[in-house]
């Protein structure tokens, strides 16, 4: 058992593919939670704001990042896939 | 001529030595080896230059003593003060560094190469390193034929280890079988001329090998082999770390004037040093021996003796000139003066920084933000308003109702001077500088070069706005001269934003907030239409205004969409990974699209559910 996982690991040390995947991977995690941040942070805005005009564009600010995080998620996702 | 008669001359005698002494050849050899062996080692280490090695140059540059430590460790890991020199040099050059952090790091990097000395000293002459060195060269050399840049860059780090070793090995035999039919010491020179002499002879050899690690070594085997005296291998020392300065100067001849400014720097702390290591040579012989009996060196191994000497004049000439660095400083900044420079000229490209990846791509964004810079002004200036009162808060709406002077400048003259010749030196800059460039740099740095491509374009959708601007922001007409200066204020918030998210460059969530921008946009042009279809009708506007207004709002939005794109890539300051991922989350058109949907369906909604 040991020796298969140094194997693997071995492996995993000269596969450049799988190197860049687990890059991409971490890169994704990080984008995707600053995202999150960034959203609360716009949602915490959102119910403080008072003007209306304000708030219905900050809703959109919210909706938005809600979806570029979905989509981080997803391509998080494909890649989990892949590896 | 004598620069012509120089390479020759050098030939000629090594010919000649080789023919009258096989064990000449031998040292010569093995000086050659570990020249080739050096040259790996950096290859090797350039390999990670494209990260580690740039986050930790930033993080070291905040404080004096940080910089400092940073040169002393890197030398020592790498042992190659040249190396830390040519990055430091471009890394000032492309303005990521202080002049006085980059001095720093150079007078530790002349700390950090004194551990070259101990290491051949210690071990290279007791431990029999040849029996390392072939493997460390087989290993090596498979390795630097895998495809993976990091595996590369082991490959070269352990074969030039194993060169360094195996020539280490070559001098040290070729200085033991000499010994048998030639005595070198019977050229030995005593006092004060000696120590000039020889110091001298230092200089030479490390401006002919370009590198004092070899002198130094080349200084020890001989030294350990009895061929040098102790008094003239330290005079030798000191003249290789007078003659290592050549490789700092000639690294900057290229650089821009920070670049020159630390080489000469380096050249003081040097020359100072060494001037004061040979006036006290004998004082600091004795402190050498005082020293070498606390560390329990015995009085007759004298290459031990030669690193202790090394380490202390070295250590010495930081103590002298760092009290006074700031001072040093502010004479460098007067003596050697920058270029009077124009706008177009580009500040951080040069050829110092174009063979270090990562370097050369933020030299490059830099530099495209000065291009958005200039394109930012003449855009302000197209809207009639000034980029400051844009940028400064103040409310966009009132700024440009107040201002009301039609747009008369030349703009293709503008964009000749301040755009146009900037973009093409970004443009042959990236040319030069892929060619060391694994292909996720390359990438990068395409991404930067279309960046650079869309503010172009930004530029002449506006020089297209230009002329309806001028007609119309003084119209008589109030619903014309309104729905103007809506286009020049949705353009004037776009740069506000833009400059917004440019300052947060580090939070991805702001700098993927701009494709908000590009919902606003999709929303005003969807709008317009059914503005233009009821000033039509109510015959406010004329049929000619309206496709004037058709058309320049669409010059508007592709100005700001242009824009957008670009500050998605230019404006991250994030690592490349991360900026790669930034970009790979952003929406594209038809997921914007859908996402519109999706809020006008629940906006319906809310006002079907409150009516």
């Amino acid at each position: 058992m040991k020796i298969r996982r140094l194997i693997e690991k071995a492996q995993s040390v000269f596969d450049a593919e799988d190197r860049k995947t687990k890059a991409q991977k971490k890169s994704l995690k990080h984008v995707v939670k600053k995202l999150r941040k960034h959203e609360k942070s716009l949602q915490k805005q959102h119910r403080e704001e008072k003007s209306e005009a304000k708030s219905a564009k900050l809703e959109d600010q919210i909706k938005l990042a809600h979806a570029q995080r979905k989509k981080g998620l997803r391509l998080l996702k494909d890649l989990k896939k892949k590896s | 001529m004598l620069r012509k008669l120089f390479l020759p001359t050098i030939f000629v005698l090594l010919a000649y030595g080789f023919w009258v002494s096989p064990d000449f050849n031998e040292v010569a050899a093995g000086v050659a080896i570990f020249l080739v062996g050096m040259l790996a080692l950096e290859e090797g280490f350039k390999a990670f230059t494209g990260g580690v090695l740039e986050k930790l140059l930033r993080r070291t540059t905040d404080k004096l003593w940080k910089s400092l430590c940073f040169g002393v460790v890197s030398t020592s890991v790498m042992q190659s003060s040249s190396l830390v020199s040519v990055i430091t040099i471009s890394f000032l050059s492309a303005g990521l560094v202080s002049l006085t952090a980059g001095v720093g790091i150079i007078f530790g990097a002349n700390l950090g190469t004194t551990t070259g000395a101990w290491l051949v000293a210690g071990l290279g002459l007791k431990i029999k390193i040849s029996a390392y060195a072939m493997p460390m060269l087989v290993f090596g050399v498979m390795l630097i034929f895998q495809q993976s840049r990091t595996t590369k860059g082991w490959g070269y780090i352990l074969a030039g280890l194993g060169a360094l070793f195996l020539g280490i090995h070559h001098m040290k035999e070729g200085f033991e079988a000499f010994k048998g039919t030639f005595d070198l010491t019977d050229f030995a020179v005593g006092g004060y001329p000696g120590v000039l002499l020889f110091a001298l002879i230092g200089v030479l050899a490390t401006v002919i090998m370009q590198s004092s690690h070899a002198t130094l070594v080349l200084i020890i085997t001989g030294l350990s082999a009895g061929q040098i005296t102790y008094e003239n291998a330290l005079a030798l020392a000191i003249g290789a770390n007078i003659g290592t300065t050549i490789t700092a100067i000639v690294g900057s001849l290229s650089a821009n004037v920070d670049g020159r400014r630390l080489a000469g720097a380096h050249l003081i702390f040097n020359a100072v040093t060494a001037a004061v290591a040979m006036g006290f040579i004998y004082q600091l012989t004795g402190l050498v021996d005082w020293i070498a009996g606390g560390l329990g060196i015995a009085p007759d191994n004298y290459t031990l003796k030669l690193a202790v000497f090394h380490t202390i004049f070295n250590g010495l000439g930081i103590l002298l000139v760092l009290p006074f660095i700031n001072r040093m400083v502010d004479l460098l900044n007067r003596v050697i003066k920058p270029r009077v420079r124009t706008s177009s000229e580009a500040r951080y490209l040069n050829s110092s920084n174009a063979g270090l990846p990562d370097t050369a791509i933020e030299a490059v964004r830099l530099e495209t933000l000065r291009l958005y810079d200039h394109a930012a002004e003449i855009i302000a200036e197209v809207l009639g308003l000034n980029l400051e009162d844009i940028l400064n808060g103040k409310p966009i709406g009132s700024t440009v109702a107040q201002t009301r002077r039609p747009p008369t400048f030349d703009i293709d003259d503008r964009y000749e001077r301040s755009v146009k010749a900037l973009y093409a030196q970004i443009v042959e800059f990236i040319g030069a500088a892929q060619s060391f460039m694994s292909p996720h740099q390359s990438h990068e740095l395409f991404a930067l070069r279309a960046a650079g491509r869309d503010i172009v374009e930004a530029i002449k959708d506006t020089k297209h706005l230009q002329k309806n601007l001028a007609r119309y922001v003084a119209s008589e007409n109030e619903h014309i001269r309104h729905e103007y200066d809506d286009i020049r204020a949705n353009l004037a918030r776009a740069l506000r934003r833009l400059d917004r998210v440019r300052r947060q460059g580090e939070d991805s969530g702001a700098v993927l907030s701009l494709d908000a921008i590009k919902v606003e946009m999709k929303r005003r042009d969807q709008e317009l239409e059914g503005k233009i279809n009821r000033l039509i009708g109510e015959q406010l506007i004329s049929a000619p205004m309206s496709i004037s207004l058709m058309n320049d709002s669409g010059y508007a939005y592709h100005v700001i969409k242009n824009l957008v794109k670009m500050g998605e890539v230019l404006f991250s300051t994030s690592e490349s990974a991360l900026r790669e991922a930034e970009r790979s989350v952003s929406l594209d058109e038809a997921e914007l699209t859908e996402l519109m949907q999706e809020n006008t369906k629940s906006t319906s909604g809310r006002s079907n559910e409150n009516p």
